[in-house]
C-alpha cells in the first residue's frame, strides 16, 4: 500500500466508524445543523444507518475535538436558516480524514475484487 | 424551547440525558433537544405511532451508549490530570495517602478478624441449626454441668426436635512408637460426630456406627493440624497404626482443616476405644459426668422448640432419678448456638476494637480534609483560571472528587498491605478468644470493605473540600476582600474539623488509658503464691500401666525422689494439675459436690460445692501457699492413715463463717469416706487473675493418687533445669509423655496475653490519633499565621509585644484543644461504659485516666502551636507589611 509521511498524519483518526464517517460525508458538501446531518445520513443510506440525538452529538463532539469539524461562528444567508440551531462545517482535516478513509475503503474493496468476492460494477 | 409548554415527553428526554455528562448536556443538551423534537414530529407525520416509538427507541438506546462513553472520557481526563496535580504536590499526597492508608489499614486489619470471626457463617453446612447442649444446676451457681453416658443416652433417644445428639469429651493419651513419647490431645466422639457437623474427611473415611460398637478395632480420625506438623503430611496415613493406651490404632482418615470447639484436638477416637468412656462404671453411671454434647436443629424447629423439649426430658429425668437430680439443685437443660459460643468470648474485645479503627478513620478523614481544605487556598487561582476558560462547576467538583476518590484508593491500597502484613499478629491475638481464628484472612468481603471504606472517606473529605470549593470558583478571580468570606468559612470547618479530631482522640486515648490501667492492675494482683522460680509441667502417665491407685502413688514417690536430688531444686510436688495450667484455663475449674459432716441437708437446701485437688506434702511449700491454720500433708498421710483435707480460706469462710473447720469432717463420696480438715491454707487465683478465688479441697496424694502436674521449686532460672528434670522423668518411667512445661511465671504472663494485646493495639489507635490530632492543630495554625502575617505585621508594627504574639497564637490552638477536650470528656462518659465488661477493678469513668489525658491533649495542643507561634512572634513588621 503506498503511503507518503501525509497520510501518518491522518492514520491516527483510521479507520473511521461507519457513523462517524457518515457524518464527515454529510458535512462534505456544506455546513449543516445536526438535524440535517441526521436526515441526509438516513436518506443517504435508505435507513439502513439511523443517528439519534443520542448517538450524533456525541460523534460531533469527538469530530469537533480532534478538529476534524468547527462549529461556525457565522451562520449561512440571513433569513435561510434558523437562527438557533448551531452550524458545523468539515475543516481541511477532516476533509483529508474523510478522503484517506474512502481511500481505505476503496482498497479494501479492489481487494475484494480480485478474489472475486465483489460483482463488477454494472454499466449504466 | 423555553416558550413552549413542557409535554411529558420533553420531561421524559430531559430525565433521560441525565445519563450524560452535565457539561455534555450544556455544550449540547438544547440542541439535541431540538433534533429530537424534530424527529419525532416528522416520523409521528410519516409513520404515526410506530414512528414514534422507532425514534424513542433509537434515541434511548443512543444516550445510553454515549452517557458511558463521554463520563468514561471525562473520568479518563480527570485521573491524568489528577495524577498530575499528585505528581506536583508529592508532599501533601504523601501525607494524604499515608494518613487515609494507616486509618483503612486499621480498620481493614481489625474488620478481617470481625469478619471471619463474627460475620461469616460456620464453616459448616447449614451452620445455624448446630447447637450445643448444656445441663445447668442453676441453685448451685453452675451453668455448665458435663453429661454422663445414662444421660446422653435419654437425650438421644427422647428428643424430638434434634436431627442428631452426639457426645463429645477430649482427653490426653500418649502415643509411643515414636522417638519420645508423645502426648496427644484426643477427642473421643461417638460415630456420628462429624456427620452432625457435616464435616467430611480428606483422606480415607469417617466413624461408622460399628467403629463405636464395644469390642471394635481401634481406629482414629488426625486433625489437618497434626496430619501436617506432626505426621509430616504423610499422604499415606491411612492405613497406618499407632500404638496408645496398650492397644494397636489404625488411621482411618485426615479431617479438613475446621475450626475445633471447645478444644483443639491432635486426634480423634470413637467412645468404645477410650478406655474411660469405655469402662462399665461410666457406662452405667449417671452421676459420672465427662461429657460435652452437640445437636442440630431438625429442619423449621425452632431454638424456643428445642428448648421445651429439653426441658420436658430434664423433668421427666428429676421426677425418674430425684438422686441424681436433687430438688434444690435446679437442674434443667438448654441448647445454645454453636455459632454464638464459638465467639461470644471474642465479641466485645473485637466491637471494641472496630469502633476505634473507626474512630481512627474519622480522625483521619478530618486530618485529610483539612489538609484539602489548606490546599484549596492555595488552588483557588488555577480553579479560577480554569472556571474562566469554561470549565463548568460541576465540571470543577467532579474533578476535585476523582482527586479524593484517587488518594483514598491509594490509602485503602497502603491499608491493605497493612491489614495483610498484621495478618499473623491479628490471628495469633484472635485465637486467644476463639477457635475461628484460624478463618481469617483478606478476602473479598475485606477486599471490598477497604474498597468501601475508601469510597466512604473520599465522600466524606472530598466533599467537604469539594462544598468549600464552590465558593473558591466563585470567588478566586475576585478581589481580596471576595475571597475573604470563603476564607473564613474554611477556617470555621477547619476549626470543627480540629475540634472533632480532638475530641475522637480524646475518647481513644481514654479507651486506650483505661485498658492500659486495667492491665496494669492485673498484673499486680497477687496470685496467692510466689510463682517466681517454679517450674511446671503436665505429667501424662501410660494410663494402661497404671491400673491401680496405689501404682500411681507408686510412680508420684519415684518422680519425686528422684527430681528431689537433682541440684539446684529447692522442692517439688506432685498435684492433680498446677495453677495457671493451659489445659485448667481452656476448661476453668471444674466443681464437684461434698457433704458436711453433722450438717445434713434441709429441704430445698443446695448440696455445697468445691473444686478439687490431689496435692502431696510440698505442694504449698513449692507454690509458696501460705499455710493460714492447722498443719499441712505428711508423709504420715498415707493410704492407711485417716484420710484428711486441707481447705482454702475461701471454702472455709463460705461454709464455716467465723466457725474454726479444723477437725470438721467432710466426705466427696456421699459419706463412704470422711475426711478431716487439717489446715486452712491462702486462697489462690489459679484460674486467670480476673477472677475471685475459686473454693478448693485439697486431698493428701498418697490417699487419692493423682499424677497430674510436676512442680519445682528451683534456686535459680527454673528453665535451665528442663532438660534435666525431663530425663529424670522418662528415667523413671520412659512411657511418660511430658506437656505444657513452663515457668509458672510464663504461665501467669500467657493468662494476661489477651488483655495485654487488646491495651497494646487500643494504644496504637490512640498513638495515631494523638499524633493526627497534634499534627492538625499545628497545621491549622501554621496556616493562620501565614494567612494573618500582614495583620500580626501591623500590631507588631502598633508596638505589640513578641511575647504578646505569642500568647495570642498559643491561646488559640489551645482553644480549639481544649473544646474537643470538653467534648471528648462528655462522649467518654456516655461511651466508655461499653468497655466495662473488659476492665477489671476500674471505673469507666476513672477520674485519673480523664485528667490524665485531659493533660497529654493539651500538651500535645502546646506543642503542636509552639512552632507557628514563634514564627508569628519573629515576625519582622516591615518585611510582613512589603510581604502584603
Amino acid at each position: 500500500m503506498p503511503t507518503n509521511s501525509k497520510d501518518h498524519i491522518f492514520d491516527e483518526h483510521l479507520p473511521l466508524t461507519p457513523a462517524l464517517f457518515h457524518v464527515l460525508l454529510a458535512l462534505a458538501d456544506g455546513e449543516k445543523h445536526g438535524y440535517a446531518i441526521l436526515k441526509e445520513v438516513t436518506q443517504r443510506t435508505n435507513g439502513k444507518v439511523k443517528l439519534s440525538a443520542g448517538t450524533l452529538y456525541g460523534i460531533i463532539k469527538r469530530l469537533d475535538e480532534s478538529g476534524m469539524i468547527s462549529e461556525i461562528a457565522a451562520r449561512p444567508e440571513i433569513g435561510m436558516d434558523d437562527e438557533r440551531r448551531r452550524y458545523y462545517r468539515l475543516t481541511e482535516l477532516g476533509r483529508q480524514v474523510a478522503m484517506a478513509e474512502a481511500s481505505r475503503l476503496e482498497e479494501m474493496v479492489e481487494m475484494a475484487r480480485a478474489k472475486r468476492l465483489v460483482r463488477k460494477p454494472r454499466l449504466a | 424551547m423555553p416558550d413552549e409548554k413542557r409535554s411529558k415527553s420533553d420531561r421524559l428526554f430531559r430525565l433521560a440525558m441525565k445519563a450524560l455528562p452535565s457539561d455534555f448536556r450544556g455544550d449540547y443538551g438544547n440542541e439535541m433537544h431540538r433534533v429530537f423534537n424534530d424527529q419525532r414530529r416528522e416520523a409521528s407525520e410519516k409513520e404515526g405511532f410506530a414512528g414514534l416509538m422507532a425514534v424513542w427507541w433509537e434515541t434511548l438506546t443512543g444516550l445510553l451508549k454515549t452517557g458511558p462513553r463521554e463520563h468514561w472520557e471525562i473520568l479518563k481526563q480527570d485521573c491524568a490530570y489528577a495524577a498530575r496535580m499528585m505528581r506536583k504536590n508529592l508532599g501533601f499526597t504523601l501525607i494524604a495517602v499515608l494518613t487515609l492508608g494507616l486509618g483503612i489499614g486499621a480498620n481493614t486489619a481489625i474488620f478481617s478478624v470481625v469478619n471471619a470471626v463474627l460475620l461469616k457463617p460456620l464453616p459448616y453446612p447449614k451452620g445455624k441449626q448446630l447447637v450445643v447442649v448444656r445441663q445447668a444446676a442453676t441453685g448451685q451457681g453452675v451453668a455448665d454441668i458435663a453429661f454422663s453416658v445414662p444421660e446422653v443416652n435419654d437425650y438421644r433417644t427422647q428428643n424430638k426436635t434434634l436431627a442428631g445428639l452426639e457426645e463429645y469429651h477430649t482427653m490426653t493419651f500418649t502415643l509411643l512408637g515414636r522417638e519420645e513419647p508423645l502426648r496427644v490431645q484426643t477427642g473421643v466422639v461417638s460415630a456420628g460426630f462429624f456427620d452432625l457437623f457435616g464435616v467430611k474427611p480428606i483422606l480415607g473415611r469417617s466413624f461408622r456406627p460399628e467403629d463405636d460398637q464395644v469390642g471394635a478395632p481401634a481406629v482414629l480420625l488426625v486433625s489437618y493440624e497434626f496430619w501436617k506438623n506432626s505426621l509430616g503430611g504423610d499422604p499415606q496415613i491411612v492405613g497406618k497404626t499407632f500404638r496408645m493406651n496398650d492397644r494397636v490404632h489404625t488411621v482411618i482418615g485426615v479431617l479438613p482443616p475446621v475450626p475445633q470447639y471447645p478444644n483443639e484436638n491432635d486426634v480423634y477416637m470413637p467412645t468404645s476405644a477410650c478406655p474411660f468412656r469405655s469402662s462399665e462404671s461410666m457406662r452405667d453411671n449417671r452421676d459420672s459426668r465427662m461429657m460435652n454434647v452437640f445437636g442440630r436443629e431438625r429442619d423449621g424447629v425452632t431454638s424456643h422448640q428445642v428448648n421445651a423439649d429439653l426441658a420436658t426430658i430434664a423433668g421427666r429425668l428429676k421426677q425418674d432419678y430425684p438422686k441424681s437430680y436433687p430438688a434444690g439443685d435446679g437442674y434443667s437443660a438448654s441448647a445454645f448456638s454453636l455459632q454464638n459460643e464459638l465467639t461470644k468470648q471474642a465479641r466485645p474485645t473485637l466491637l471494641v476494637l472496630l469502633a476505634a479503627a473507626g474512630f481512627v478513620l474519622l480522625i483521619a478523614c478530618a486530618n485529610v480534609a483539612n489538609l484539602m481544605l489548606a490546599r484549596m487556598a492555595q488552588r483557588e487561582r488555577e480553579l479560577a483560571v480554569r472556571s474562566a476558560l469554561g470549565a463548568g462547576q460541576s465540571r470543577l467538583l467532579r474533578q476535585l472528587l476523582t482527586e479524593s476518590v484517587i488518594i483514598a484508593l491509594l490509602g485503602a491500597l497502603l491499608g491493605l498491605l497493612c491489614a495483610s502484613g498484621s495478618l499473623e499478629l491479628l490471628t495469633g491475638f484472635a485465637s486467644r478468644f476463639t477457635p475461628r481464628a484460624r478463618e481469617i484472612r483478606i478476602d473479598y468481603i475485606v477486599l471490598l470493605f477497604a474498597l468501601a471504606a475508601a469510597m466512604a472517606t473520599s465522600v466524606v473529605f472530598g466533599s467537604l473540600s469539594a462544598f468549600f470549593s464552590r465558593e473558591t470558583v466563585s470567588s478566586g478571580l475576585k478581589e481580596a476582600t471576595g475571597a475573604a468570606s470563603s476564607s473564613r468559612g474554611r477556617h470555621r470547618v477547619r476549626s470543627l474539623l480540629i475540634i472533632s479530631q480532638v475530641a475522637f482522640s480524646f475518647l481513644l486515648l481514654a479507651g486506650a488509658g483505661l485498658m492500659l490501667r486495667s492491665f496494669v492492675r492485673l498484673t499486680k494482683v497477687s496470685p496467692g503464691f510466689v510463682s517466681q522460680n517454679v517450674l511446671a509441667m503436665d505429667i501424662n502417665a501410660n494410663f494402661a500401666k497404671y491400673t491401680k491407685p496405689e501404682q500411681y502413688a507408686g510412680l508420684a514417690q519415684r518422680l519425686l525422689e528422684s527430681v528431689k536430688t537433682e541440684p539446684g531444686v529447692v522442692s517439688a510436688a506432685i498435684s492433680s494439675s498446677f495453677p495457671f495450667d493451659p489445659d485448667s484455663i481452656i476448661f476453668g475449674p471444674q466443681f464437684g459436690t461434698f457433704d458436711i459432716e453433722s450438717r445434713p441437708l434441709k429441704d430445698g437446701e443446695v448440696q455445697p460445692i468445691t473444686t478439687f485437688r490431689s496435692a502431696s506434702p510440698d505442694y504449698f511449700r513449692t507454690l509458696g501457699i501460705p499455710m493460714i491454720k492447722g498443719r499441712t500433708f505428711t508423709n504420715q498421710d498415707s493410704r492407711e492413715a485417716p484420710k484428711v483435707a486441707i481447705i482454702n480460706q475461701a471454702l472455709a469462710k463460705h461454709r464455716w463463717q467465723n466457725e474454726d473447720p479444723i477437725g470438721h469432717r467432710v466426705s466427696v463420696d456421699n459419706g463412704k469416706t470422711w475426711m478431716a480438715i487439717i489446715g486452712v491454707v491462702g486462697d489462690t487465683k489459679e484460674f486467670g487473675l480476673d477472677r475471685p478465688a475459686d473454693d478448693e479441697l485439697f486431698v493428701a496424694l498418697d490417699q487419692f493418687p493423682n499424677v497430674g502436674s510436676l512442680i519445682v521449686r528451683t534456686m535459680s532460672d527454673p528453665m535451665t533445669l528442663a532438660r534435666d528434670l525431663r530425663r529424670r522423668i522418662y528415667e523413671v518411667d520412659a512411657d511418660t509423655a511430658i506437656t505444657n512445661m513452663e515457668t509458672i511465671e510464663h504461665a501467669r504472663g500467657a493468662t494476661l496475653t489477651s488483655p495485654r494485646l487488646t491495651a497494646n493495639l487500643m494504644g496504637v489507635f490512640a498513638g495515631l490519633a494523638l499524633v493526627m490530632a497534634a499534627t492538625g492543630i499545628g497545621g491549622i495554625m501554621a496556616l493562620t499565621v501565614s494567612q494573618r502575617m500582614h495583620e500580626i505585621g501591623i500590631r507588631m508594627a502598633l508596638g505589640a509585644r513578641p511575647s504578646a504574639v505569642l500568647t495570642m497564637v498559643l491561646r488559640q490552638g489551645l482553644v480549639l484543644g481544649l473544646a474537643g477536650i470538653a467534648i471528648g470528656v462528655l462522649a467518654t462518659m456516655g461511651l466508655t461504659r461499653l468497655l466495662q465488661t473488659l476492665l477489671f477493678e476500674i471505673s469507666p469513668t476513672d477520674p485519673a485516666t480523664l485528667v490524665s489525658v485531659t493533660c497529654v491533649l493539651i500538651g500535645a495542643a502546646i506543642v503542636s502551636c509552639v512552632v507557628p507561634a514563634w514564627r508569628a512572634a519573629s515576625i519582622d513588621p516591615l518585611v510582613a507589611l512589603r510581604f502584603e
